[in-house]
């Protein structure tokens, strides 16, 4: 573990996206201006380089370089792969867009590539610091573009409420790591404490722990960092408002790129590396029973979440702020599959969201025109046979995060909540867990059908115009139903891959 | 041997709906060229569908089987089942005959985004048919759920004026139902999997195992199971006191709409009792059986009692459905053959009968665009031949010997009656009877109020009679009304094999023989052996 491994090759996806957006900004400065085209076409490329260099690295099980820093395992890949497709989403759907709204485009670009390679760290982090590091190189990142509608005082006030928490939030994370160091001192092992995720976890599994109160300590910290991060309550609050705030492109990628992350990093911790694995805990005597605690811990957040983010989704009146809530719960749902140590069925339902999420937010820039103004859902009274195409793509959006089967969304959920139930044999409050589940499942139809009665229903009440989709915006829209479609359906290939990918990581150990 | 029949009957309405999208993208459609597009489809499927009659072994279990893999990642062994079994094949049959019907009906009735309404017609068909024709839990409640979008949109789009709460109401108690279901369907498919080592959603394969004792479940998972099956059904049936949704619905809902949603939706519920509970949970059935009765004893007499205060006709008969639909959860419960097939029989007249009725609301509707009855009497002088058809459909809902209802009625009554198993049986059976005396008090009342007398309203004596159209949708429905109460054997021959393999499952007598088989299994297990005990 001490030697240094240097390998270019397993870092190459991230060295792409940072030196292709150190070249967007240089290209911007020194070229006065750049075409949006042309600054577009370079990110694209870009991303479909790293997306490339990272299927190159497939196969190397469970590698690590940088002394243990980076790992390159199935769960990077897949990780991984998620984020190159948000981003290669966002930029489609937002190309347009950045012209349309006279922003500036070479920073644009730049920030969602470096965004990107953040939440890439993130998935093939095998260190906390390296955890930390991607965590707030996306993070900044993000922050600068939820502010970036620089004259609008709603994106303003999501940029700062964002910044704020998030640091704050950060704050927490990093107080976790400083505790799991801590508790991880051994006085005659070598090192004799570590942020390692590979030696951390077998000094969890073999009980060579310092301090069983710091690990507590520190995982609960690292829990409300995380738990931050993918908004999960109670840790949530902050994010309706800075959805709602930012560009709508930006709420996308924050309630899907940031949010898969996040979960990366939070499955990477909690369920590879203390091994809440509904099976064999405790074999070699952790006193305190450390990972049925935190499992517990988790079952209740889910179960807030869920719940939470449903109900008070039903009451709201802007679309992006329901979806906001609507986001909440799917991390409630996702955080279902955390529980039960089922880390493929929490990729699976990020995939899934992914994809069903854009192609929502993307419909809904369409509709909300420039400067974000027709987001209430009053606005889509009458829409859907004026609109028909856009209508019925963003029903079957919602239809799909309601979890209708056919779809993405079923299958994910499915999968969940099987994995749950799978659980319930070691934890009877699994069995609660999906019957808590399921009936949250159908509270949030109603609202998903809200806005389907408005569109279709109700009579218009204001002037609408069927809206110019443009080519960049409608390949997104297309890859999007296609993808949800395409998970619901025929999920087979990528289920069977990711089911080869949980067992190999098991098998390693 | 693979048969792609059904496979076809389920695919073809959705191919309907495609070229209905490709017809209709020409501004402005030609409205008759869609109708047409529509009818031909649903015809064709009927067609077909009577080809699978014509084809199907009174005596076989399932029939024209289609079994691939679809999803085995996970072990979640999802297959691409479809089979019929008598107890299957006539509700296709009710639901590939209902719609063309339903079609013409409301032939001139839509106007307004017509293409959608077609679409989603011919996408409720697809759904319905696939949920009676899946043999895989999974594929069922795939069918099950996605039907509901395009019957939410035909009451929310092309409904009455309380539509958006009608449809979201619908929606919502279906799919509280349904998600405790999927919760039931998982629980299941891992205790099966676990106890079996084979994890599959095949409803067939599970049956046969918990029957064969191979897979027991301990009485109190049976209960759990059997709440989390029977809510979902009993909402959609829908059994009192989950009933509330159903008058919204029906009266809000287009003529069409409404004859799908009483002829073939209701159905989708007491199917999933036979289907699911009865056989998978005969202890749980058992032991609710008389609660459930119960219920359904008072959703009889509930049902006919508010149906008889309705002023609006659309809402009567739609109370008359709740009235109906307990007849056949009694039947059901009764654990008895006759009762079954009687059950199963009433399922098929209440389609063809309360279709008809609404069907002929729908008509007078269409003329003078109110359904109070107030409004109405005396219409024998001016349309003979409707109120001459009304009557043969009334009496038909009255349960007139030779008619259809009454064979239905008829063999439940029996069935409870003499049935051993149910607790009570003959006290239910009694309260059911008098649930029959008073559909007899409303429907004829409701029958005197609108067509005798003198025609007292001005409006009403320029009313016309019903034209060719309008006979030729009643006819089909006059026909088998006739047919189905006088030669009823046709078709209990070729229900009777599925409804005696249900029987067998849930008879008490079975219990012995489970107890028995386990005992074997488990001996078997001891001495080592491999092959599983046979039944």
């Amino acid at each position: 573990m001490e030697k240094l491994g240097i390998s270019y090759q397993a870092i190459l996806p991230e060295t792409i996206l940072s030196l292709v957006a150190i070249a967007i900004m240089m290209i911007d400065a020194f070229a006065r201006r750049i075409e949006r085209k042309v600054a577009g076409a370079i990110s694209l490329i870009g991303l479909l380089a790293a997306g490339a260099a990272l299927l190159s690295l497939w196969g190397k099980n469970g590698e690590t370089s940088y002394s243990g820093m980076i790992v390159t395992d199935d769960f990077r890949l897949f990780f991984g792969l998620i984020f190159i497709l948000v981003a290669i989403l966002i930029l489609l759907i937002s190309l347009r867009w950045v012209e349309d709204e006279k922003l500036p485009k070479g920073e644009y670009f730049a920030l969602l590539l470096f965004a990107t390679t953040g939440m890439l760290l993130m998935s093939a982090a095998n260190d906390l610091v390296m955890i930390f590091l991607g965590l707030e190189i996306t993070s900044i990142a993000t922050y600068v573009l939820c502010g970036y509608r620089r004259n609008d005082l709603r994106s303003n006030e999501s940029a700062v409420k964002y910044f704020i928490l998030g640091s704050y939030s950060t704050a927490f994370l990093l107080y976790g790591i400083a505790m799991l160091y801590g508790a991880s001192y051994r006085a005659t092992a070598t090192p004799v404490a570590t942020t390692n995720l590979t030696l951390l976890k077998e000094r969890i599994a073999t009980g060579q722990i310092y301090s069983y109160e710091m690990l507590f300590a520190g995982a609960a910290l690292m829990l409300v960092g995380f738990g931050f991060k993918i908004a999960a309550a109670p840790f949530h609050v902050w994010s309706p408002d800075v959805y709602e705030g930012a560009p709508t492109p930006i709420t996308a990628l924050l309630s899907t790129g940031s949010k898969a992350s996040a979960f990366a990093a939070f499955a990477r911790v909690f369920v590879l590396t203390f091994a809440l694995a509904p099976v064999a805990m405790n074999s070699s005597g952790v006193p305190g029973n450390f990972q049925t605690t935190i499992t517990n811990v988790l079952i209740v957040m889910a179960i807030l979440t869920m719940t939470i983010g449903n109900f008070v989704a039903m009451v709201q009146t802007n679309i992006k702020r329901m979806l906001a809530y609507s986001s909440i719960a799917h991390a409630g749902y996702a955080l279902v599959g955390l529980a039960a140590g089922d880390w493929s069925s929490v990729a699976f339902y990020m995939l899934g969201y992914v994809v069903i999420n854009i192609g929502a937010f993307a419909i809904i820039e369409v509709i909300a025109r420039r400067g974000d103004k027709r987001t209430e859902i009053s606005d889509y009274a009458g829409i859907g046979f004026k609109s028909l195409g856009l209508a019925t793509a963003l029903s079957l959006f919602l239809l799909s995060l309601a979890g209708i089967p056919l779809t993405a969304g079923f299958m994910s959920k499915l999968l969940v909540f099987k994995s749950a139930w799978a659980a319930g044999a070691n934890n009877k409050f699994f069995y609660y867990l999906v019957v808590i589940g399921v009936i949250n499942s159908a509270v949030s139809w109603y609202y998903y059908l809200r806005v389907i009665v408005a569109m279709f229903f109700s009579d218009s009440t204001v002037e609408f115009k069927a809206p110019i989709i443009s080519r960049s915006l409608a390949t997104g829209l297309i890859i999007a139903i296609l993808g949800t479609l395409y998970l619901g359906i025929l999920p087979g290939n990528i289920l069977n891959a990711l089911e080869r990918a949980r067992d190999r990581i098991a098998m390693k150990k | 041997m693979e048969s792609y029949l059904l496979t076809i009957i389920t695919i073809l309405p959705l191919v309907g709906v495609l070229a209905l999208i490709i017809i209709g993208r020409g501004a402005p459609p030609n409205e008759n060229n869609l109708k047409w597009t529509a009818l031909i489809f649903s015809l064709a499927t009927f067609v077909i569908s009577i080809v699978m009659l014509i084809g199907f072994k009174p005596a076989g279990g399932l029939q024209f089987d289609t079994n691939k893999e679809w999803i085995s990642a996970f072990q979640l062994g999802v297959r691409y089942h479809l089979a019929v079994d008598g107890l299957s094949l006539w509700l296709v049959l009710l639901t590939t005959f209902i719609v063309p019907v339903a079609l013409i009906a409301s032939w001139h009735s839509i106007h307004s985004r017509l293409r959608e309404y077609l679409v989603c017609i011919l996408a409720l068909e697809t759904g319905m048919i696939g949920v009676f024709v899946a043999q895989d839990m999974f594929l069922f409640y795939l069918f099950w759920e996605v039907m509901l979008v395009p019957m939410y949109l035909l009451i929310g789009v092309w409904g009455g004026e309380r539509r958006i709460y009608a449809a979201i109401k619908f929606v919502i108690y279906t799919v509280v139902g349904s998600l405790l279901m999927l919760a039931g369907i998982i629980a299941l498919y891992y205790m099966h999997g676990g106890a079996t080592g084979n994890f599959t959603f095949d409803i067939a394969a599970i049956t046969k195992d918990l029957g064969a004792g191979v897979f027991v479940l301990t009485e109190e998972q049976q209960r759990w199971l059997f709440w989390a099956f029977a809510l979902a059904f009993l909402i959609k049936v829908p059994l009192f006191p989950f009933h509330t949704w159903l008058p919204d619905a029906h009266v809000e809902a287009p003529t069409a709409g409404s004859v799908i949603l009483a002829g073939v939706l209701l159905k989708m519920g007491t199917y999933g009792l036979m289907r699911f509970n009865l056989p998978m949970f005969p202890k749980a059935s058992h032991a609710y059986a008389a609660l459930i009765c119960t219920l359904a004893v008072i959703g009889i007499i509930y049902g006919a009692l508010v149906a008889m205060v309705q002023p609006d006709m659309k809402k009567l008969v739609a109370y008359s459905s709740v009235s109906h639909l307990g007849f056949v959860v009694l039947g059901i419960f009764s654990f008895t053959e006759q009762g079954m097939q009687g059950a199963l029989y009433q399922m098929l007249n209440h389609g063809v009968s309360t279709g008809a009725l609404f069907i002929l609301v729908g008509m007078v509707y269409d003329r003078r665009h109110t359904r109070m009855i107030a409004e109405y009497g005396g219409l024998a002088n001016v349309m003979p031949v409707y109120s001459a058809l009304f009557l043969v459909v009334t009496l038909s809902s009255i349960a007139l010997p030779l008619l259809n209802g009454f064979v239905g009625e008829f063999l439940i009554l029996v069935g409870t009656f003499t049935s051993q198993q149910l607790p009570y049986a003959k006290a239910f059976a009694s309260f059911a009877s008098l649930g029959m005396i008073l559909s007899a008090v409303y429907m004829l009342w409701m029958y005197q109020r609108v067509i005798y007398g003198e025609v007292n309203n001005e409006e009403n004596k320029r009313l016309t009679d019903i034209n060719g159209r309008e006979r030729l949708v009643l006819a089909p429905l006059i026909m088998l009304i006739f047919v189905m109460g006088i030669y009823p054997t046709y078709f209990l021959a070729r229900s009777s094999h599925a409804i005696n393999v249900i029987k067998n499952f849930v008879n008490p007598t079975s219990f012995a023989k489970t107890q028995d088989n386990h005992q074997v299994a488990q001996t078997a297990d001891r001495s080592g052996q491999e092959e599983k005990p046979g039944k």
